[in-house]
């Protein structure tokens, strides 16, 4: 009930901001260069709806690909981390300099390594999500409590079931927050994959209108990516609010 | 492991399409953007009901470009079989650097972008450019306007010249006085929004300087070992290149099947001015992609003067005319 009634507030606030974009456009009479009419932008998307519903779903095919990737490398990481201190003295400054390398550059590489395949896009998804994942896996399993491992040890527990019993749900809070951050930024990586040559996808929808100065197109594209990021990000925060229903921060 | 190989047989299934015919030879095509009339000519040939590539013996994948990447290096690396680069002046940088890329054509015959003012503005003459706020592309477009100006006598400091961003907006709400706008595409915004006569060009071969543009480029390997495959995509371009200019609306067409979204008329507008930048100069006579040695050779004088690359390049090695002249003339006329 009480979602219910959260998820009805959203609605409502969404439809008013709508009212208010399009109401402010003509009552201030500001030029569609600037801000065309949300009526408008929504007529773009109704004359040529495939190009859109394509473009999001290759947008979000690369975005859960990377994330999925991200996600899983870096809890592997974490706990690798966790278990081999000296290998994460080793590599953590590797990954710390490849998080230093501008994405841009990045990009550039990775259409010469894997052409203009989905796969470029996710690994540069990728890219930007392993390393919070990674860091903040390894920090909830750093801040389990001492005697508490000590006492599921003294009950006969392995390493493996102490890990799985304890250790990693106790760091699934953590884990979480890297997940929302991930899910985020796993939606910019893929769209700046494709601003390295593809044909389909919110990211060229956006790169096109943008050099054309096509005004209408690129809201267009930039609703799209915002309905996906925002669709995403929500997923991610349910699931949270699900599995960690102990401790979620929201 | 598992996932590695998960992974790995993902990564193939959306790399290769589909099925492919076993006799013809895969090849790419890099272009310098994305799908857009100014590119018309390769989709066309492309396109199912035409395959002018495939029965030159070429399986063809166009590559759209984007703003981070640079065909030559595509191209020099094997990741790309063919190229439209940016233009003379990118295909002189690669060779400047050691790249080992040709340019077998030329797209552009002529400058394709130009310098705009207000026609009821204060700027009249180039001279009338002195003290005023220019933008213009740091990727060549500023030598050219550099080398324009400085026949009019004024030189660095006597302007505000700064790097132009991707919107022509600052010029059309007055922050700036003299914009670079390609004739296909910038242009096109002004015109819409400011209308044709209220704007002024100022044109790079009226001051005796040239800079074709689009330029078509090869590995020299390619290049060497298979000259056939070089001489047969040039053919089936020219096919797509006359048809679309022959039939603006199939070429259009074509264009829009693959990106829904671009605006009709703007491509419309671009298909005629790329049309009328292909068949300039001594195109008219020699056909598509000619390979003007006098305007190249002008090309590169300018930027040697201006110390864009640092030693004279071997201009016939770079620029290689013998694939097209092994093409009749009548099979390069637009």
């Amino acid at each position: 009930m009480m979602q219910l009634r959260a998820l009805l507030r959203g609605v409502v606030g969404l439809l008013l901001a709508a009212l208010l974009w399009e109401g402010a456009v003509l009552a201030l009479h500001i030029r569609p260069e600037y801000l065309p009419r949300l009526s408008t932008i929504l007529a773009a998307m109704a004359a040529t709806p495939g190009a859109y519903w394509d473009g999001f779903l290759r947008t979000l095919a690369e975005t859960l690909l990377g994330f999925a990737a991200g996600g899983f490398v870096g809890v592997l990481n974490g706990v690798i981390f966790l278990r081999l201190p000296a290998l994460r003295d080793m590599l953590f400054p590797i990954f710390i300099v490849s998080q230093t390398i501008p994405v841009i550059a990045f990009g550039a590489l990775v259409v010469l390594w894997f052409g203009n395949t989905l796969l470029a896009k996710a690994v540069i998804a990728f890219y930007l999500t392993f390393f919070p994942v990674t860091v903040n896996t390894l920090l909830g399993l750093n801040a389990v409590d001492p005697r508490q491992v000590a006492l599921l040890r003294s009950f006969g527990a392995g390493p493996g079931t102490i890990l799985r019993r304890l250790q990693l749900p106790a760091a699934l809070p953590q884990i979480f927050v890297a997940l929302r951050l991930a899910a985020s930024l796993s939606l910019v990586g893929a769209i700046v994959g494709e601003w390295f040559g593809d044909t389909i996808g919110l990211g060229v929808l956006l790169l096109q209108a943008m050099y054309n100065e096509n005004v209408v197109s690129l809201w267009a594209a930039i609703l799209c990516a915002a309905v996906l990021g925002t669709g995403f990000y929500a997923v991610v925060a349910y699931a949270e609010r699900r599995i960690v229903f102990w401790g979620a921060e929201q | 492991m598992q996932r590695r190989s998960l992974l790995a047989g993902f990564g193939a299934a959306l790399a290769s399409p589909a099925l492919h015919a076993q006799t013809l030879t895969r090849a790419s095509l890099r272009l310098k953007w994305l799908p857009q009339a100014q590119f018309a000519g390769f989709y066309l040939a492309k396109a199912k009901a035409k395959g002018y590539y495939a029965a030159e013996g070429i399986d063809l994948t166009i590559n759209p470009g984007g703003p981070n990447l640079l065909t030559e290096n595509l191209v020099a690396t094997g990741a790309d079989t063919f190229g439209l680069s940016g233009g003379t002046d990118s295909v002189f940088a690669a060779r400047d650097k050691g790249l080992p890329i040709i340019c077998v054509g030329v797209a552009h015959q002529v400058t394709p972008f130009f310098f705009v003012t207000r026609a009821d503005g204060p700027i009249k003459t180039l001279a009338d450019f002195r003290g005023k706020n220019l933008t213009a592309w740091f990727t060549g477009a500023n030598y050219v306007l550099l080398g324009m100006l400085a026949q009019a006598g004024l030189r660095a400091g006597d302007f505000n010249l700064q790097p132009q961003q991707v919107s022509v907006t600052p010029f059309i709400e007055g922050q700036t006085d003299v914009v670079t706008a390609t004739k296909y595409n910038e242009f096109y915004t002004l015109v819409s929004r400011m209308g044709r006569d209220k704007l002024r060009t100022f044109v790079a071969e009226d001051y005796g300087i040239t800079f074709p543009r689009d330029t078509l480029i090869v590995g020299e390997a390619i290049a060497k070992e298979k000259p056939e495959l070089v001489k047969g995509f040039l053919r089936a371009s020219m096919k797509g290149w006359r048809e679309a200019l022959a039939e603006p609306k199939l070429g259009v067409d074509t264009v829009m099947g693959i990106a829904p979204t671009l605006n009709r008329e703007h491509q419309e507008f671009m298909l005629t001015e790329i049309g009328k930048l292909m068949l300039a100069g001594k195109a008219a006579r020699e056909g598509l992609f000619w390979i003007d040695q006098d305007a190249i050779k002008s090309a590169h004088d300018f930027l040697l003067r201006y110390e864009v690359i640092k030693q004279p390049i071997n201009l016939a090695t770079a620029y290689d005319r013998s694939f097209l002249d092994a093409i009749a003339l009548a099979d390069r006329r637009a």
